[in-house]
């Protein structure tokens, strides 16, 4: 089977667009393995904290991102796909056209999807770093619970690995021309858990349950454009009409998991948490949520009873131990990174099936918009041409990370917007642009304006040993073009700059991409919750506007590369770079997708299989 | 006696206020609260709106007094509280769970290094100043030196990642049991083997000793009844002393072997400020502290009549 032809198989349900795009996308990432890098433990050491201080939460996690909402509506042909085979068995011009170097790690498929013939039974074991507090849809936003959730429940449309949105317990979606009504069609014939028929009434009841605030839901905001109540006119039929044009509609509410009706109401939320029963290929056969999770095959699931007999998730919090589990075959997949050192070994030792995939969150300096000295736009862009982030990327990552052009990551690919306004490393072209903007140096050696001095301290998470040397490698360029930059340690950053309490500081933070929805309003708009940069633009405020209520997705690409470039022209914030996270699987588990862009692909554990020859 | 037993009682229970006050201060004073550790990517989209529904769902928006008086009076009534983050989940269920696997590692290790530590001890004490004595000692020095995570890591790495006999995490099997056992049993080892020999020479300097070996007892005698006799309350009473920190020590190895008890309940809590079950893991151990002075109290006027209590 050639390469072209196993993709096609992985794709069953894309439109052609997709296909093509996908290509173009899989060069990009191919590109991005050999510079590519890891999640370097944060917090002293100890990667376990990451996820815990809110700094990190969006940075280290890799988002099951996804998409062109509109793009994907299952509306693909097989014929379709037959006629674009032929351009898709070389692509050197999709390698050319992305820009990006054609790379062994490219050219060689670094998933193991299609393998042989796939094999019933086995058991996978993959690893999280802390306890499954929960089975419940409502609390999927930790990884550890959502690899999980997602594998025992199905939502109406779920994100492959690839970023696209793909039919699952609708068969078709119509939008309508005001984009105000969205119709479902569902998939007949599927089956709860405990063998009830799933239908209508229970996408009514989840949508209704969830999007309620009396229940006060940690997805509530995803139904927030939502006219309630939602129509049923037949048992597979769903009707919903909107308040407001919502273009992240599909993206977030149409991603929730649906929970049976009659299960659901009879247990309440909290007894749900812990006895969940879903449409979804794995039930639950045992479970303690300090220790472990184990699933086994639903017989009757709907797209056939998955491969494995057994998947479990057990709860390893060290990392370093994570490590030595995978490397002795005590365990398969750990969801949850490693040390950035073992991500190395892991990598080059060969035995493992390894991806890589660009983070999501942009490491960044967010700087107080409000203080004098960062209001001049032209203090701002000397930064950018200051700080040598190649050399940050290259020495301090050890090449383990991209270059950020903007706020988006490149693993959005249909999204990210390379053509923008660049800041190459010139301090003396930064000099300049200070000089010319009224900042001239005073007599203590630091710059000054109208008695403001070029002076101001960066935040650094208390313990950060693996972002301190690079706000410790900035204070020097800074310094260099006559700028004072103090460094202080805090426990908690984000909060004190949300607040306006911080001048600068250093972490990560997801400006759009999360669920593949590339909206950064949360973070850009001028009242935004987590404006950390308390950064004021009417016309970032009317893009996003525009960007949410655009439907058409080659409207709203166009849209959030005017987002990126205005980034790129204003630097709200001093974008440097986005890790890479690294993803291993025992070389024993097949049928995972090849070259994903994200590698929260575990709603398809249905298609893995075990073969203990490999 | 009894109005010495119910001072004590009545002094614990004003520690176990204290302590709790502390822990909750120190708890809300530190950044973070148990809703964020839940949102993970669901904090994307999240208005303030839908966040101050969440927070005031789990009274995480009332005053800090209020959450505290809430807690004790909830516990006056016997009641623990709920995990935010487990969620729903009674602390006491919680705690009850996670005490299984600490107490049985625990009573296993200090059993282990009991049976081992003492006959080293003496027979260090014994045979004092010889290669045997210094190769108990040089190891007992080692115990304490060496940090458990270290030695923790290092037993994995040889015998789960080179050898491949042991498994590495889990708490299912016996042999689940032997790399954590040993780890705790090192460092009680360390401190109980030393702590016997010194006790030993002290007692073996005693004018009794040779007053016993000129009654013309033989040395066997001397050496269990007289000496090991008196030599043991010390040690009987840093035993269970030490019984009550093990439990702290095993925060670090539970977290390395992955195994559900106490100590890693305890530091995943307090890393998501789940505070009602940091709350009730530091009221147990306050309680057991306590308990185990007042019990160690007793015994030393039971074992020793010379000690009176007032």
């Amino acid at each position: 089977m050639s390469r072209a032809e196993k993709i096609l198989e992985l794709l069953p349900f894309s439109a052609a667009t997709t296909r093509r795009e996908f290509l173009k996308r899989s060069v990009v990432v191919g590109a991005m393995i050999p510079a590519s890098g890891a999640l370097l433990a944060a917090c002293g050491g100890d990667d376990d904290d990451d996820d815990d201080t809110p700094a990190n939460t969006p940075a280290a996690q890799p988002t099951r991102a996804g998409v062109p909402t509109n793009a994907a509506g299952g509306q693909s042909t097989p014929e379709a796909e037959e006629t674009e085979e032929a351009d898709e068995e070389e692509s050197p011009e999709a390698t050319e056209a992305s820009g990006a170097e054609p790379t062994e790690a490219a050219t060689e498929p670094a998933g193991s999807g299609g393998d042989g013939e796939p094999k019933q039974g086995g058991t996978v074991i993959m690893m999280g770093h802390h306890e499954i507090a929960s089975l419940s849809p409502d609390d999927d936003g930790p990884t550890v619970h959502w690899v999980m959730t997602t594998a025992i429940h199905n939502a109406l449309v779920e994100l492959d690995s690839y970023f696209v949105l793909q039919p699952v317990l609708c068969e078709s979606w119509e939008v309508s021309d005001d984009g105000m009504q969205y119709t479902f069609k569902l998939r007949e014939g599927v089956k709860f858990h405990d063998g009830e028929d799933f239908t209508s009434e229970d996408v009514k009841y989840t949508f209704e349950f969830y999007g309620n605030p009396e229940n006060a839901s940690i997805s509530a905001s995803n139904f927030r454009s939502i006219a309630f109540p939602i129509e049923t006119p037949d048992d597979y039929t769903v009707v919903i009409n909107l308040e407001t044009v919502d273009a992240t509609f599909l993206a977030f509410a149409g991603q929730q998991q649906i929970v049976p009706e009659h299960h659901h109401s009879a247990v309440g939320e909290t007894g749900y948490k812990s006895n969940p029963i879903g449409t979804g290929p794995f039930m639950v056969a045992d479970y303690d949520p300090a220790s472990f999770c184990e699933l086994h095959a639903f017989e009757d699931h709907f797209r056939g009873r998955p491969y494995l007999d057994v998947l479990r998730e057990n709860i390893v919090p060290e990392a370093s131990v994570r490590t030595i589990s995978l490397e002795s075959g005590e365990a398969d997949h750990s969801v949850w990174s490693l040390l950035t050192e073992d991500n190395i070994k892991l990598r080059d030792s060969g035995n493992f099936t390894t991806f890589v995939t660009s983070s999501l969150a942009v490491n960044h300096f967010p700087i107080n918009n409000e203080r004098p000295y960062f209001a001049d736009k032209a203090v701002r862009q000397a930064m950018m041409h200051a700080i040598d982030r190649d050399q940050i990327v290259n020495e301090l990552w050890q090449g383990l990370a991209v270059k950020a052009t903007a706020n988006m990551s490149p693993a959005l690919a249909f999204y990210y917007e390379p053509d923008v306004k660049q800041y190459e490393y010139d301090p003396e072209l930064a000099a300049q642009i200070l000089d010319e903007a009224g900042w001239v140096v005073g007599s203590d050696g630091v710059r000054e304006k109208d008695g403001v001095k070029l002076s101001f301290t960066c935040l650094v998470i208390t313990g950060d040993q693996a972002r301190r040397p690079e706000a410790e490698v900035v204070q020097q360029w800074m310094l260099d073009v006559n700028i004072d930059m103090k460094i202080e340690e805090a426990p908690s950053t984000s909060q004190a700059m949300a607040a306006g309490d911080g001048d600068m500081a250093l972490y990560n933070w997801t400006y759009g991409g999360g669920s593949g929805e590339p909206d950064p309003s949360n973070t850009l708009r001028s009242d935004a919750l987590n404006n950390f940069s308390h950064y004021k633009s009417a016309e970032m405020d009317e893009l996003l506007d525009r960007g949410l209520t655009t439907t058409d997705p080659d409207e709203r690409k166009e849209i959030y590369s005017q987002v990126q470039k205005l980034v790129a022209e204003d630097v709200p914030f001093l974008f440097i770079k986005f890790w890479d996270w690294f993803t291993f699987f025992n070389p024993r588990i097949k049928g995972l997708p090849e070259n994903p862009l994200t590698t929260q692909f575990y709603n398809e554990a249905h298609k893995w299989w075990v073969d203990d020859q490999a | 006696m009894t109005a010495y037993v119910i001072r004590r009682l009545l002094q614990g229970i004003f520690v176990v206020f204290i302590v709790s006050f502390v822990t909750f201060f120190i708890i809300q004073a530190g950044p973070g609260d148990p809703i964020e550790q839940m949102l993970g990517e669901g904090a994307q989209q999240m208005t303030q709106e839908d966040l101050d529904r969440v927070r005031a769902k789990w009274g995480l928006d009332d005053p800090w007094y209020e959450q505290y008086w809430s807690w004790l009076s909830n516990l006056a009534k016997g009641d623990m509280g709920i995990s935010i983050v487990r969620v729903g989940q009674p602390v006491s269920d919680m705690i009850f769970s996670a005490a299984g696997p600490t107490v049985r590692l625990n009573i296993i290790a200090l059993i282990v290094a009991v049976l081992v530590a003492i006959p080293a001890g003496m027979i260090a004490a014994l045979r004092r100043y010889t290669a045997i004595d210094s190769s108990i000692m040089v190891t007992a020095s080692g115990g304490v030196a060496l940090p458990n995570f270290w030695v923790a890591l290092m037993l994995i790495v040889l015998f789960t990642g080179t050898l491949g006999w042991l498994p590495a995490t889990g708490f299912t099997s016996w042999k689940h049991y032997l790399m954590p056992v040993t780890v705790l049993a090192i460092t009680e080892f360390a401190i109980l083997a030393r702590l016997t020999r010194g006790t030993m020479l002290e007692v073996l300097n005693q004018d009794y000793m040779n007053t016993a070996r000129s009654k013309g007892l033989s040395e066997r005698v001397v050496i269990l009844r007289h000496a090991v006799r008196n030599a043991m309350l010390p040690i009987i009473t840093v035993v269970g002393y030490r019984s009550a920190f093990l439990l702290s020590g095993t925060v670090v190895i539970e977290t390395i072997f992955a195994i559900p008890g106490l100590g890693r309940l305890f530091y995943q809590s307090v890393t998501r400020s789940d505070y009602q079950v940091v709350q009730g893991i530091v009221l147990s151990f306050t309680l057991l502290v306590v308990f185990m002075n007042i019990i160690t109290d007793l015994l030393y006027a039971v074992i020793d009549p010379r000690i009176r209590l007032k």
